[in-house]
């Protein structure tokens, strides 16, 4: 491997903006960070360089760890956005500022510079100074002198951001090109999809300071694993959907994506479907259509952008179809699809505002998150409301790009009664002595998980996980995967033991390794882990209480162990509390 | 009729696009003159007005050569003091944020608002064989005040804000991605410093040095409290016209006065000169 990351972290004024991350990069691979602005990519590359220290994790480039090594001893060559040519030299002593450094005889660098210089595309420039050069030229400059003293590695920190559309592509073309000719490799940082599709053999995404998902730019925009990342690469329109053991249900009727039918539901549930705006079809009809059909809608905006014809599609419910929920709609029922067709197809079936189609889905793909919405729960019409407008949970599904639902359930807790309809995806209940009861009780009637949200809870910057048996782990490793996209907090795995000694110790060593590991590989999340000692009730206390901005991940196969042993904990929590449950394999489904 | 006219001036005014160089041009023309070309004029014609034997007696008496060593020698001595000094305290207030940065900042300026006498008093009080430094540097066999130490300190002091801030605003110019660039590149710091820093920050390091030196040659409140003032060992030029002034000897005066001037001008002349020089290199690319 060229370059290894071992679970870097970062923090700045205590915030984390690298969080925990883990990468390899091979020989000679072309690969590129991509993430929104504030993402954390050129904090990542600057520690890659040097320019920048790390909190935690080790670096490695082929083979040698250079964590503690100086920027200058590393063999890296970067090129910085804004250039940062020395004005007051030459494009000739520019380039041969690294061999000047290392005392390079001058007949040896003049060779250099100029067969670095052919690379670039920019012979005879030799005696100009930056000043009289346009910008494209300077970051051709700049990418020469970086790779003049034949660095391992080369880093490009938003190297096109300053250049108009034009000069972008062509300067692309050459750095792709340089690349190939030197079989150098690449880490570049880009807030641009275009421009890390054009150059990635593999692209990693960033967001908050995690590295959310890596791949070939292919895969990732087929099957992308993440909500972030299915928005972030090219449009998308996400849908709430249920997957049933009929397969995936969007509306009334089955639309059973080719590929992915093979995964019968364990039990009916709630699931987030990615619908890119080119896998869906329109025609005047449902009879018309070629693929499997949606629901009906009107078009609503017609919008010309080159090649392709971009609409917004209005989905209306009807009663045969079902109810059809975008992520985004929110409770109304109907909701905007983003639709594009060729040219081609245009010309097929012309449409125009305020038409009816029907809509067809050629193609989706059902993202791997047990988190799909929030429904906020509580007895009566003002406490839901209250409870819908918590800054923590408004400030959730805005990132997770869902819908907060809410329910009046009058009769929340009282065990005998049930809910007229069953739960879908995570109930949010306020913090209360009562609390418990309720958890249990929305658990019984389909809820994923239980949020208990305590009056006004900060944006955690600590998110700790613990599971009281190994059949809780796999859903609550989901969970958490699932939620530490969507905040950037460090993740900690707790595991507990009943006392300190040395024939317990290896064990929690060894299940903690296991836990690590599972969350890496199966859900490519980056966790710390520690060990605890004593009742698990208590320990998980003394841990909340230890600092504020915390948020516990609970799993358990046993409803009724929460109430026999965390009804203290459970009860007068201040940190938010995410309660996982998982029903041991075999063992009795009380309540379903 | 404005286009014969310009036609006329073709050789000193290029047709500009911007209106009113005839106006701003003849308004810098008649200032300059009445604030410094004519008072100059009026020196030097003073001085010639006198016969050149006596002119040549007085411009190059003992006493008069012992002055201008110290008032030119001290004057450059202070500058590059200042060029040093000056440039660390720059670098800390633009380079590092620390808690009363703003308040050092501010303390910068206080020799151009302090009534130059007032800091000579202050100097004085301090450097003093009884004051409060004065007297270490007593006992180390080091004497400050009445001798030419007193007088540089005093011109360094009065110099200081020149070249802090002419040099501030460049030091700011200089980005850390330049450093860090450099720094990629394998460079080490002191490599970093003499090839990207320092390239940058000459010229506004001369420009203060020049304008240091010339505020010390014409200073003349500060020094005279810590000077002492002794004929061949610490007077200083400016002193010695003034007392030459008090003796009514105005054409003893007014030739001093035009020795300074000349040597002040040559020296600002070959530093602007040097500048320059030094951009043409640039701009023509050599190394």
């Amino acid at each position: 491997m060229s370059i290894t990351l071992d679970q870097i972290t970062k923090r700045y004024q205590g915030a984390p903006v690298v969080n925990d991350v883990s990468l390899d990069i091979g020989d000679g691979e072309f690969f590129v960070l991509l993430g929104p602005s504030g993402s954390g990519k050129s904090t990542l590359l600057r520690a890659i360089a040097g320019l920048t220290g790390v909190d935690h994790g080790r670096i490695s480039l082929h083979g040698r760890d250079v964590t503690h090594v100086a920027a200058r001893q590393r063999g890296v060559g970067l090129v910085f956005q804004n250039y940062a040519l020395f004005r007051h030299m030459t494009v000739a002593d520019n380039i041969e500022f690294a061999l000047r450094v290392r005392r390079v005889r001058a007949a040896q660098r003049r060779e250099r510079r100029r067969e670095l210089l052919r690379l670039v595309a920019l012979e005879g420039m030799d005696d100009r100074l930056p000043t009289q050069l346009s910008g494209g030229q300077q970051q051709r400059v700049a990418v020469a002198r970086a790779l003049a003293h034949k660095p391992e590695v080369l880093l490009l920190d938003e190297p096109f951001g300053a250049l108009d559309a034009k000069i972008r592509e062509e300067l692309r073309r050459t750095i792709r090109e340089v690349q190939r000719e030197l079989g150098i490799t690449t880490v570049l940082v880009t807030h641009d999809q275009e421009e890390a599709f054009a150059l990635a053999d593999r692209i990693g995404i960033m967001n908050h300071g995690r590295l959310l998902e890596m791949g070939r730019p292919e895969d990732l925009y087929a099957r992308p694993a993440t909500r972030f990342v299915a928005t972030f690469l090219g449009a998308a329109n996400l849908v709430l959907a249920r997957h049933t053991a009929r397969g995936i249900c969007v509306g009334g009727d089955p639309v059973t994506p080719p590929g992915s039918a093979s995964t019968p539901a364990v039990r009916d549930h709630e699931v987030v479907a990615v619908l890119r705006p080119e896998d869906i079809e329109i025609a005047p009809g449902r009879q018309e259509l070629e693929s499997n059909f949606l629901g009906l809608g009107t078009v609503e905006q017609q919008l010309f952008v080159g090649a392709n014809e971009r609409l917004r599609v209005r989905l209306n419910n009807s009663a045969d179809a079902g109810p059809i929920v975008t992520s985004e709609g929110g409770d109304t029922g109907d909701a905007l699809l983003e639709v594009t067709r060729t040219q081609h197809d245009r010309r097929g079936y012309p449409v125009s505002s305020g038409q009816a189609v029907a809509l067809g889905v050629r193609r989706l793909h059902v993202l791997a998150t047990p988190l799909s919405s929030f429904t906020a729960c509580a007895a009566s019409e003002t406490q839901v409301l209250t409870l819908s407008e918590e800054p923590l949970l408004v400030q959730l599904a805005n990132r997770m790009k869902t819908r907060v639902s809410t329910r009046i359930e009058p009769s929340l807790g009282q065990p005998g009664e049930s809910s007229a309809t069953a739960l879908a995806g995570v109930a949010v209940i306020s913090a209360a002595p009562e609390a418990v009861a309720a958890l249990q009780w929305l658990l019984r009637q389909g809820a994923e998980a239980v949020l208990l949200l305590p009056p006004q809870a900060p944006s955690p910057s600590r998110v700790l996980i613990h599971w009281l048996d190994e059949a809780a782990r796999r859903a609550t490793l989901a969970v958490s995967a699932s939620l530490l996209r969507h905040v950037s907090a460090e993740a900690v795995y707790v595991g507990i033991l009943p006392q300190d000694d040395e024939t317990h110790r290896p064990l929690g060593m060894r299940a903690l390794l296991d836990a690590r590991s599972e969350a890496q590989a199966v859900h490519g999340l980056e966790i710390r882990t520690e060990l605890g000692f004593g009742d698990v009730s208590q320990e998980l206390t003394r841990r909340l209480a230890e600092a504020p901005n915390q948020l516990l991940i609970l799993g358990v196969s046993n409803i009724e162990v929460l109430a026999e042993r965390f009804a203290a904990l459970l009860s007068h929590t201040r940190s938010p509390l995410l309660v996982v449950w998982q029903p041991a394999e075999g063992g009795a489904h009380a309540g379903t | 009729m404005p286009a014969p006219e310009a036609a006329g001036k073709g050789t000193l005014v290029q047709p500009n696009i911007l209106p009113g160089f005839g106006l701003t041009f003849g308004f810098t023309t008649f200032f300059l003159s009445a604030i410094v070309l004519i008072p100059m004029a009026a020196l030097v014609s003073m001085a010639a007005s006198s016969h050149w034997h006596e002119f040549v007696h007085t411009v190059f008496s003992e006493r008069a050569l012992a002055s201008y060593r110290l008032s030119f020698g001290a004057s450059l001595l202070a500058a590059s003091i200042n060029m040093v000094f000056g440039f660390i305290l720059a670098w800390t207030l633009v380079r590092y944020d620390f808690p009363g940065r703003k308040l050092i900042d501010a303390l910068i300026d206080l020799p151009f608002a302090l009534p130059t006498a007032v800091s000579g008093i202050a100097l004085t009080t301090v450097f003093a064989q009884n004051g409060w430094l004065g007297h270490y540097l007593a006992l180390g066999g080091i004497k400050v005040a009445y001798t030419w130490v007193g007088v540089t300190i005093a011109l360094t002091l009065i110099g200081m804000p020149f070249m802090v801030r002419t040099v501030q605003p460049a030091l700011a110019e200089v980005q850390t991605d330049l450093e860090n660039a450099a720094e990629m590149l394998g460079a080490s710091r002191f490599y970093v410093f003499r090839r990207i820093i320092l390239p940058i920050v000459v010229p506004a390091m001369l420009t203060g040095f020049a304008l240091a030196f010339a505020r010390g040659v014409g200073e003349y409140g500060s020094v005279i409290f810590i000077a002492g003032n002794l004929p061949f060992k610490t007077e200083i030029t400016p002193v010695l016209i003034v007392i030459r002034l008090e003796e009514y000897d105005y054409h003893g005066a007014a030739a001093l006065g035009c020795v300074m001037l000349s040597i002040s001008f040559l020296g600002l002349w070959a530093i602007n000169h040097l500048q320059s020089w030094r951009r043409s290199r640039l701009a023509e690319g050599g190394r």
